[in-house]
């Protein structure tokens, strides 16, 4: 497996992609989150257009919560702030949470917009097909290579059947645990977040497990 | 710098990037992943591991803030069944997109499960067990 990239490339490659998306958008990255928002689109449109109708009134709030500081002083806890439509849309998920400092955070106060992310998923896509017709790797086939069929099944029926339970264990498990690979494994470890270090080290460790177990027992 | 246009410009340019570096670390192959989780191979783990030492430094040095997010109850159930999903179709949500690409064909498959699974996460969440959604792109 020559032909594939040395570690250190790929480290320097996975490190500005997630420097670079940070630095422009101001927002953590998270491929699963992407997905889920793509999957959830009419739902998620309706919070966008929720958001911008509410945004004037917020920018109002907000003003008006300054100029009244700026006469009477500020009060402590007197002014709770707007509650953001995306949060107040969502009773048994906030999206907008007080973090443990208490300083409001630049990142994540609004999803990036729909339509960005589903370019993103589709950008994977084009990515790779380059990815793949460059290093001469591009190969229509209907298994999923030698790997798979050596440690996991060679019957083609179960082989689809492994891959949608595994597709929705990972759906579930993702969204569950708030994030994936991208989300927690690199833009959360890299801002050194509790909640994704936790996160990779369940996620990789489990992954060794069971692979472990297709490699030396099933 | 924060508008509409640069956020799309910027995930286009993430997303060719990403898809681009990841199958060429071989993340699509599952040979190679399978390698990496039982330590037969340390190169793509060394891959990943490497990117994260370097975006935290840079993340310090730029003093990157961090997003909400604190360890709720769905972390540790739902990181044992993506680690197990991961393992057994060898996609986490980015990879089966590049496996198709790849001209792996039944990715396909596990992609259709991951838009379930999420689907059945949601529908799932908001009847029993109310959690936050985490910190993923968040």
């Amino acid at each position: 497996m020559s032909s594939y990239w040395p570690w250190w490339a790929g480290a320097v490659g996975l490190a500005l992609v997630t420097i670079v998306y940070t630095l422009i958008t101001d927002r953590s990255f998270g491929v699963s989150s992407a997905w889920d928002r793509v999957l959830h689109w009419r739902r998620e449109r309706r919070l966008e257009q929720m958001d911008e109708e509410f945004g004037d009134d917020r920018a109002l709030a907000e003003a008006l919560a300054a100029a009244t500081a700026e006469h009477f002083g500020p009060a402590p806890g007197a002014f709770p702030p707007p509650q953001a439509p995306y949060g107040a849309a969502q009773p048994p998920s906030p999206r907008v949470e007080p973090v443990a400092d208490g300083d409001l955070p630049v990142t994540g106060r609004r999803p990036a917009p729909l339509v960005t992310q589903a370019a993103l998923l589709v950008s994977i896509f084009l990515g790779g097909l380059v990815a793949a017709l460059v290093s001469g790797r591009f190969q229509l086939r209907y298994d999923m290579g030698p790997g798979f069929r050596d440690l996991v099944t060679a019957d083609q029926p179960t082989m689809i059947a492994l891959l949608f339970l595994g597709g929705i264990l990972v759906g579930f498990g993702t969204r569950l645990a708030g994030g994936c690979s991208s989300g927690h494994g690199l833009s959360g470890c890299g801002r050194l977040q509790p909640v994704s270090i936790v996160a990779t080290a369940v996620f990789f460790g489990t992954a060794v497990a069971v692979s472990f177990l297709l490699w030396k027992v099933i | 710098m924060r508008t509409r246009g640069a956020i799309l410009l910027a995930n286009i340019l993430t997303g060719l990037a990403l898809g681009f570096t990841v199958t060429n670390i071989g993340f699509g192959d599952y040979a190679e992943l399978n390698r990496m989780f039982t330590f037969q191979d340390l190169r793509m783990f060394l891959a990943f591991a490497g990117a994260v030492v370097i975006i935290v430094c840079v993340f310090a040095l730029l003093r990157v803030r961090r997003t909400p997010g604190r360890i709720h109850a769905g972390v540790i159930p739902g990181a044992v069944l993506f680690g197990t999903g991961w393992a057994i179709s060898g996609g986490c949500p980015a990879i089966p997109i590049i496996q198709v690409a790849s001209g792996y064909l039944p990715a396909v498959v596990t992609i259709l499960g991951i838009a379930l699974g999420m689907r059945l996460c949601r529908w799932a969440g908001s009847r029993y067990f109310p959690l936050d959604s985490g910190s993923c792109g968040m």
